[in-house]
């Protein structure tokens, strides 16, 4: 007897596995009542889709169980996400402290990274000769791949020290600039503006290829409509092209919410993290997933400090729900009209 | 005297390598429409987008001759590209509105040249639509997305937001070619209606419809214009057999 080839033996196998699966959905579809394949399908989608909401529910009670002790004791209570004093020595735990740290960083990063990302993205599809666009966009994917400590320690080594030796100095000794109340030092370097920065560093790629994806798939037909007008190619751009791909560009908004919020490691290592409320870019910070990182480890000497930590990713958690929510609102509110992507 | 009179001569194109209109010289009248007829492929498009210097953003599009628009040649260097497609309108094969409301669509052209004026724009919405036959279907959802017309309306619209700019001439590329015979019939009434206040040149594929609408017709076979007169004397004694073979469909 001659053995089979492994080649051969694949072969069969897959022959077989098809074999089985056409027989299975011819028989499907000789049903005598097709809705009912059409009905199972609709289950068999249900169940992931319920699945992803099912995981949100379990994270949001598992961080409210967790943080209940410090919500319902005495020296914390619902007050704590207001109070701007973080100190489990002396019992305070005020977390609004974190909360206004991470909001600045997660606004100057999106302040950032959404103009230069969109504007990125609009040249990449509409200006740009398309040999010159493939390597743009691989370098951009690869900075997507870059991992997030590597950029932390390139703000550490190489931003950090730039702040503090060109960018203060230069706009405190700007005359026009030197008044403006949020540009105020001193500043050593470590700054809301160096986190909110190297965050946007990191949005980059996402906001660029999910824009740049959105604006591609607008159909040639609306351009070549508007040029007919006498419009410019720049108005296209941004008036038809950018407008019809809006529900596009919403969703690297929402995606880049979501992740400027929670990013950790980069951010940790150049807001300087200081227990205090940043009033000036140059002001160190602290963000709610430094605080989180930093201090797990020994919060366990105190029960009510652990819990106030989960506090914190409760709201972390709250915030990137509500942030996406609010985009998707605004989305919704600019597309009513109708947009094709 | 033609203010308006479009005149091509000796107009070669290329797409890279590829020769596409040959030795074109031809002429558009003032108030007349003017039919493009030709097999797929022959230039029709090309010849049409020529005129409003379309071609001119797709990579590899090479073009001489000259083509003279109100007694000036489009193609000269110091052309403004951008005030030319403002007066010469044009409407595609395809229902193409912008994705934002039926007001939106006939106020994007005006506002890009500078009307700001309310009440203005407002009559300019409300005289393309007219012009388009559109008004009485639409004049209650002005601010309701255009693309949940039907196709039919679509193109109408597309119609309405060429006319908005004004344009003295208008291009139309197929425009019914999408369409259902019904909307079609509509779109042809409302051609022999605008010429009387355009110069409608209209690139179409269906013999007896540009018979039905055109004064002067041009035949073109691969890249040459193989004939060009009034329609009349082509529909009676075509003059060149690949016309006559078009016209009585054994080549198209
Ligand atoms: N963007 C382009 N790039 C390269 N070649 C093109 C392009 N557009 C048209 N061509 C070529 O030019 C020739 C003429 O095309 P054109 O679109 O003018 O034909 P047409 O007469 O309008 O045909 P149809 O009736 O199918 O619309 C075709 O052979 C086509 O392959
Ligand atoms: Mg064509």
């Amino acid at each position: 007897m001659v053995m089979p080839t492994i080649r051969e033996t694949l072969a069969a196998w897959s022959r077989q596995i098809s074999e089985r699966y056409e027989s299975l959905s011819m028989r499907l579809r000789r049903l005598k009542d097709p809705a009912h394949v059409d009905l199972a399908g609709r289950i068999g989608l249900f169940i992931p889709a319920t699945t992803a909401i099912l995981i949100i529910v379990l994270i949001l009670t598992f961080l409210w169980y967790e943080s209940m002790p410090i919500l319902t004791s005495d020296v914390g209570g619902p007050a704590i996400f207001l109070e701007p004093t973080w100190d489990p020595n002396r019992d305070l735990f005020g977390i609004g402290v974190f909360i206004a740290g991470s909001l600045v960083c997660t606004g100057i990063a999106l302040g950032v990274a959404l103009p230069v990302g969109i504007g990125a993205a609009i040249f990449l599809s509409e200006f740009c000769p398309s040999h010159l666009r493939d390597v743009l966009r691989m370098i951009i994917e690869m900075m997507a791949a870059v991992p997030s400590i590597v950029y932390g320690l390139w703000a550490y080594t190489v931003m950090v020290p730039w702040i503090r030796d060109s960018v203060y100095p230069a706009v405190s000794s700007n005359p026009l600039l030197a008044w403006v109340p949020f540009l105020q030092g001193p500043t050593n370097g470590y700054s809301a503006l160096a986190g909110g920065l190297i965050l946007a560093i990191m949005l980059l790629p996402t906001v660029v290829s999910v824009s740049d994806d959105a604006l591609r798939s607008v159909p040639r037909s609306l351009r070549e409509a508007s040029l007919a007008l006498g419009a410019s190619e720049s108005e296209t751009a941004l008036k038809v092209v950018l407008r019809a791909a809006l529900p596009g560009v919403g969703a690297a908004i929402v995606l880049s919410l979501g992740r400027a919020v929670g990013e950790t490691m980069a951010v940790l290592m150049v807001t300087g993290n200081s227990l205090t409320i940043p009033y000036s870019l140059f002001d160190p910070c602290y963000v709610m997933t430094s605080i989180i990182t930093n201090q797990l480890g020994y919060a366990f000497v105190f029960p009510l400090w652990r819990s106030a930590l989960f506090a914190v990713a409760l709201v972390l958690m709250l915030m990137s729900i509500c942030f996406t929510a609010i985009a998707k609102v605004l989305i919704w509110r600019g597309t009513r009209i109708g947009a094709v992507v | 005297m033609y203010e308006y009179r479009i005149e091509v001569k000796d107009l070669n194109t290329w797409f890279g390598e590829k020769h596409v209109l040959k030795n074109i010289t031809c002429y558009f009248e003032d108030n007349s429409v003017t039919a493009i007829m030709g097999p797929s492929g022959c230039g029709k498009s090309t010849l049409l987008r020529s005129i409003n210097r379309l071609n001119d953003l797709i990579p590899g599009f090479r073009l001489t001759g000259q083509i003279f628009f109100a007694g000036s040649n489009i193609y000269d260097p110091d052309r403004n590209v951008y005030e030319l497609r403002k007066r010469i309108g044009m409407v595609f094969q395809r229902p193409n509105p912008f994705p934002m409301s039926i007001r939106e669509n006939l106020t994007f052209g005006p506002r890009l040249h500078g009307i700001k004026d309310e009440d203005e724009l407002e009559r300019i919405v409300e005289d393309s639509l007219r012009k388009a036959a559109l008004w009485d279907e639409v004049r209650d959802q002005l601010d309701s997305p255009a693309v949940h017309l039907s196709g039919g309306q679509q193109q109408r619209l597309c119609i309405a937001r060429a006319l908005s700019v004004d344009p003295p001439v208008l291009l139309m590329d197929e425009p019914v070619s999408a369409l259902d015979p019904i909307s079609a019939g509509k779109i042809e009434d409302l051609i022999v209606q605008l010429k009387k206040e355009y110069t409608i040149i209209l690139v179409t594929h269906n013999v007896q419809q540009a018979f039905r609408v055109s004064d002067q017709a041009a035949f073109l076979y691969m890249g040459e214009l193989v004939e060009f007169d009034k329609t009349k004397r082509i529909a009676v004694a075509p003059e060149d057999p690949r016309t006559e073979a078009f016209i009585t469909g054994r080549i198209g």
